[in-house]
């Protein structure tokens, strides 16, 4: 289903006080969020200590460009609400819209580094990576460490290019392709006896990506099962009360619990395996369990700009402000 | 004070899911709130220690464990069998999509119309069929509500009876094989399984004072491809049971349930039709339940099987005319036929491909698998085409898999939480104080999950609650149940959750699509039936439990990679089979042992003579010594009439001071921490004592003749394992003298074969040959793999060590070769010899006693001992006194 657009049609809207705080909420957390996310790669890449230096080193020039990235993240968001008058369902359009995005390149992503990394190992194991490229390379190859940079960076960044110019969701081709990747299993071991650690390894890429990547969408599309004993006799503004509470105080909280425990510390559950390019045990599978790691921060990031989304968009039902989407309940259970 | 936080989760908990915020999200979040909270009020109330109240660990150790929970759920191998899901859901939704229900319901319609209440068994029928491929709840509730339910009413069907059997067939889905909710079930009980298996271990130990407990008492795990197999049977019971109230319903009123008559008439053209609907599921139904079932894939390549199945009969399905419609599928057809032959013919492994023939079997393999792909590749194409099915799948699946999944996350989380306020303690302690054993236990947890399923979805039951109660289950010794049978009942008490208001989702689909002169309260009337044939269901399972264990048991015996024979988990039923053998057999048994023991051995060399006579009384001996053991276990059943009452008084006796004594423990942990608190340490101190004093007194409740009957009891015990070890003793030395004879005999040409390598020796060693101490290596070898010829192998090889000595000496070389040929001599001599006088009767006599006495020294048990053995152990066994 597309996203209706709602156009400026409600250009005229006037934003009132308690409209221009959610606004303000909104936009501060997307901010906030990637300064946190900046200054965490400042921590992690070049040793800065972070905020909490505070009662430590206050004289520290690099604690107070933390502060200050923090501090312009707020302010940026607050010109932002100031100077553009939106409806709140505009906002939250645009900002499912920025989701999207991501949520498309990602895809793209795993996609294009799932079947080089698979043609890769393939080649390793059947010792042909030293026929196709030299044999400097062909052992590099071999070294997570150079093919993570090296083969998955430029490939993560060709997806976000990818990204920009289709207008996929994306996403849902990772259902087909888990069919194949495990048909070919299937092929290959019956009917050839061939089967090796990188297909399965293939099929557990792309199946972690298909649930965690779709799951915004599927917020978006009302598909998370609800305990509806209540919620469906509910008025629409009481259920626009509902979800702008649950987006802030269950969504938007999980969000931040994985980010911060993902991503803080060098043993963090998601910064740990990709500081290291962690690889699975089999040594002949593909490199990618590290971005599997990844993977939860990528959930945890689209995650909270949808929960953003629907905030916004349930405080606008709350306030029986026009418009709204409707969406038609799917018997797929 | 966690309790208080406990209490408090729970609240949160229920008014996140009450307020109908996505449960998904609500777990978690209820969970995360409550450590903050926790953390919170340790800051401000309890001197700044964020840890004060949390039953151990702090909040970020428990967020922490929450996370990597979450994470798990895709990173961590074990967890495998989870990728089946969106296998499956992508294979149900296109075979949704695909209308084959709607064909199946028509013509079965027609066929079972004129049975009285036809209709009604024809939508079990079909949504049995239905559950055996897309196992959709929704969807197939729906499709039957749209299709049946009208010419159901329209024939005058009590709209009770309608609903109901619609919405409870559309159920069968979560318990008839490939199943989402089994598959879950699987996962979770694979860790419930290792938590329950170190908790009998501690158990073991606690009560029996020893160190490792055998593996016989160890807790059987289990795999989602295991629980396909166990749920297989109860699925047909459960259909069975549908199919016959519906058929006594119509019997007894006929006016609520009529037949109809064809009117068609059943001609060739209506029996193709009957036909071309049933074969096409019927076959993704063998090929992906066979393909699990018989062993030969795991569930996810069955996973992958079904949805490409389901690709190629969307292909012809959704293309509703054309002379090219049904090409695809018939290329596929061909191409699967091609390739069945072309395994039986060729022995395809593309990595050793040594002769022509090897080559000819790929490149015909490579030609169907093109042809297959090419079908795939075309009903792929036909399907993206028509109505833009493949996309709407697609999205579906990906849908539906994030929203199973993300409860999974979820639920990861509000566990971790769980624990962080002691709450599984608190669960474990409450059901392990109930009195009455296990099944008090097992019906409380049943009823729970029962009543949860009121206000909650299968995912959330599977995901929240297995977890918490499983592992206590299992762990019990005193109806040492399998994970099989546990889950399979678990998933039949789930399913009725989707018919019980509120929340029950097939009610709601049914509501959705039947028409408004059905009032919903007709509706729940319509389901209690089957409700209660549902319980009735899990009545019949609980009671006959080799419903469940019996077709994974069998599978694992048989297959390949099956146990042998003494293994510890198997002897208890294989010596069962042999006793009953001994009985059928002993007589003659005992003829064939006193016939062959009569011969003459004395040709024999003097070591192996020895053994083999002395075989024949091992061999008599041990029927005698099995019946003995028989006969002290029915002394020891007969004992632990009174000795039971007694071992679970105490069993209760243990448990509470064994909690006594972690409470103890924990008050002197805190006790260390306290350094210069004197009004807290004095508080501790007394707590301490009091605890000590009640846990004295506990003791003092120790029955008196305790110790003595016990010991009495322990003694029986003891009788009959000596008797049984001495059994298995018996029987070894009875059956393999005979085997080395045997195979020693077999050996006698290949032996032979070897007769000219000393005199090719003997020239090396005297030309000074150079390669002769590589040759003497590769002929010690030769000799070393015929049976009984080590003597000769052993002065081969010191011929060798006398030429790589530092002193390389040819004679002694040459004498040690001499030696060797002598004995080379001899033993040829005599194993001719027996051969021609004995062989045949040993061959015959070891063929006779192999099946019984032998059965311990065989590698796997023959197919007719494997159904056996499945059989009995099927069958769920008391070991709680060994406990």
């Amino acid at each position: 289903m597309e996203i209706e657009h709602r156009p400026d049609s409600i250009a005229e809207f006037s934003a009132d006080f308690k409209d221009q705080l959610s606004r303000y909420f909104s936009w501060g957390m997307l901010f906030f969020l990637i300064a946190y996310l900046t200054n965490n790669t400042l921590i992690h890449s070049q040793k800065w200590t972070g905020i909490k230096a505070f009662s430590t080193s206050i004289t520290d020039w690099r604690l107070w460009v933390q502060v200050a990235i923090y501090a312009s993240a707020l302010i940026l968001a607050w010109l932002l609400v100031k100077n553009k008058e939106r409806s709140l369902r505009a906002d939250a359009a645009t900002i499912t819209a920025i989701n999207t995005y991501i949520v498309r390149s990602m895809f793209w992503a795993v996609f294009f580094i799932g079947l080089a990394d698979m043609a890769i190992s393939f080649l390793r194991v059947e010792n042909l990576l030293p026929l196709v490229v030299d044999e400097q390379l062909a052992k590099d190859l071999g070294r997570p460490q150079f093919r993570g940079p090296m083969v998955h960076l430029p490939l993560l960044a060709l997806g976000f290019v990818f990204g920009a110019f289709t207008r996929t969701l994306g996403f849902h081709w990772l259902a087909l392709l888990i069919v194949l990747a495990e048909l070919a299993i299937v092929i290959t071991r019956f009917i050839f006896s061939y089967e090796q650690a990188f297909m399965g390894d293939l099929v557990r890429f792309w199946y972690a990506a298909l649930f965690l990547f779709a799951s915004a969408y599927t917020l978006l599309e009302e598909g998370h099962v609800r305990v509806d004993i209540f919620y469906s006799a509910m008025r629409k503004t009481r259920k626009g009360f509902v979800n702008s509470f649950g987006a802030v105080f269950f969504g938007i909280a999980l969000c931040w619990t994985i980010i911060v425990i993902g991503l803080g510390g060098k043993l963090g559950i998601i910064y740990g395996p990709l500081a290291n390019f962690e690889v699975s045990q089999s040594g002949f599978g593909m490199y990618t369990k590290y971005l599997m790691a990844g993977f939860l921060g990528v959930f945890a990031i689209t995650m909270l700009l949808q929960f953003i989304a629907q905030f916004l968009e349930s405080v606008a039902d709350a306030r029986q402000q026009p418009g709204g989407r409707t969406i038609a309940t799917e018997t797929a259970h | 004070m966690e309790l208080l936080f406990l209490a408090l989760l729970l609240i949160i908990l229920a008014f996140a899911l009450g307020s109908g915020y996505p449960v998904a999200f609500a777990l978690p979040g209820a969970a995360i709130i409550t450590i903050a909270l926790a953390a919170i009020s340790g800051y401000l109330f309890a001197g700044g220690n964020v840890d004060a109240y949390f039953a151990q660990d702090g909040p970020n150790q428990w967020l922490s464990a929450g996370v990597t929970n979450l994470r798990g759920i895709y990173w961590e191998v074990e967890r495998d069998t989870l990728i089946a899901i969106p296998l499956f859901i992508f294979m149900g939704i296109m075979l949704q999509r695909s209308k084959i229900a709607e064909d199946l319901l028509m013509t079965m319609a027609q066929l079972f119309g004129p049975v009285p209440g036809g209709l009604g068994i024809s939508v079990v029928f079909v949504g049995a069929l239905l559950a055996a491929t897309t196992g959709i709840v929704g969807a197939t509730v729906v499709a039957m509500g749209l299709i049946s339910l009208p010419v159901m009413l329209r024939n005058n069907y009590s709209p009770s009876l309608a609903t109901g059997t619609i919405a409870a067939s559309g159920t069968l889905g979560q318990i008839i094989p490939p199943s989402i909710v089994l598959i879950i079930l699987a996962d979770q009980l694979a860790s419930a399984t290792d938590q329950a298996s170190t908790a009998r271990k501690v158990l073991y130990k606690a009560s029996t004072g020893e160190i490792s407990m055998p593996s016989e008492f160890d807790v059987s795990s289990t795999s989602a491809g295991e629980m396909f197999l166990g749920a297989f049977v109860p699925g047909l019971v459960l259909v069975a049971l549908y199919m016959a109230y519906i058929l006594i319903f119509a019997l007894i009123r006929p006016k609520a349930a009529p037949a109809i008559k064809n009117e068609a008439g059943f001609d060739g053209a209506f029996i193709g039709q009957v036909l071309g609907t049933l074969v096409p599921p019927l076959t993704l139904i063998f090929l992906v339940l066979g393909s699990i079932i018989s062993g030969i894939a795991t569930v996810n390549q069955a996973g992958a099987i079904g949805a490409s199945g389901a690709l190629l009969m969307a292909g012809y399905r959704l293309k509703e005319s054309g002379s090219t419609r049904y090409i695809p599928a018939f290329l596929a057809v061909v191409a699967l036929i091609a390739i069945g032959l072309i395994l039986a013919f060729f022995d395809n492994n593309i990595k050793s491909i040594n002769t022509e023939h090897d080559q000819l079997g790929i490149n015909l393999a490579i030609i169907a698998v093109a042809v297959l792909l090419l079908a795939l590749l075309w009903s792929g194409i036909r399907v993206a085409r028509i109505q833009n099915t493949l996309y709407e799948v697609m999205i579906e699946t990906a849908k539906t898999t994030s929203l199973v999944f993300i409860i999974l996350l979820g639920a990861a989380i509000l566990t971790a939480a769980f624990r962080a306020f002691g709450g599984e303690e608190l669960v474990r302690d409450y059901l392990n104080a109930l009195p009455g054993g296990f099944w008090t236990k097992f019906i409380i947890v049943m009823a729970v999950i029962f009543i949860l399923g009121f206000f909650l979805d299968f995912i959330e039951i599977a995901v929240v609650v297995v977890p918490i109660v499983a592992p206590i289950l299992l762990a019990d010794p005193s109806a040492n149940i399998t994970a099989v049978w546990l889950g399979v009942m678990i998933g039949l008490n789930i399913q009725t959750s989707f018919l019980t208001p509120p929340f029950g989702f097939a009610l709601f689909y049914m509501r959705g699509v039947a028409p408004a002169a059905v009032k919903t309260v007709q509706m729940y009337k319509g389901v209690i039936a089957f409700i209660m044939l549902q319980i009735t269901a899990l009545g019949i399972v609980g009671y006959y439990p080799q419903l469940v264990n019996y077709l994974p048991k069998r599978l694992q015996l048989t297959a390949e990679t099956a146990p042998p024979p003494r293994n510890p988990k198997l002897s208890h039923c294989v010596e069962q089979y042999v006793t009953e053998q001994f009985a059928v057999n002993g007589a003659s048994l005992q003829t064939s042992i006193a016939d062959t023991s009569a011969l003459d051995f004395s040709m024999l060399p003097g070591k192996l003579a020895k053994s083999v006579e002395e075989s024949f009384e091992h061999a008599s001996n041990s029927i005698q010594l099995l019946a003995d053991a028989n006969q002290s276990a029915d002394v020891v059943t007969e004992g632990s009439i009174d000795f039971r009452s007694l071992h679970e008084q105490m069993r209760d006796i243990r448990i509470n001071t064994h909690n006594i004594d972690i409470e103890i423990e924990e008050e002197q942990s805190k006790l260390d921490l306290l350094d210069d608190d004197a009004a807290g340490r004095d508080g501790l101190q007394q707590h301490i004592e009091a605890l000590n004093a009640e846990r004295q007194a506990i003791e003092a409740t120790t029955p008196e003749n305790w110790e003595q009957a016990r010991a009495d009891f322990t003694e029986l015990q003891l009788a009959e394992r000596k008797q049984r070890i001495e059994y298995r003793k018996a029987a070894d030395k009875g059956y393999q003298p005979i085997v080395e004879l045997q195979s020693t005999l077999a050996a006698t040409e290949s032996l032979k074969a070897l007769g000219g390598e000393f005199q090719m020796l003997r020239d090396m060693i005297e030309n000074s040959d150079e390669s002769v101490i590589d040759e003497l290596a590769a002929s010690s070898k030769r000799f070393g793999d015929v049976e009984g010829a080590s003597a000769i192998k052993s002065d081969i090889s010191k011929a060798r060590k006398a030429l790589r000595a530092k002193k390389p000496s040819k004679e002694k070389a040459l004498d040690a070769l001499a030696s060797a040929e002598e004995e080379y001599q001899s033993e040829v001599q005599w194993r001719e010899q027996a051969q021609a006088s004995v062989g045949t009767q040993i061959a015959a006599y070891e063929q006779t006693i192999r099946p019984t006495i032998g059965v311990r020294q065989q590698s796997k048990l023959t197919r007719e001992q494997a159904l056996y053995v499945a059989a009995c152990d099927a069958d769920h066994r008391d070991i709680s006194l060994n406990f």
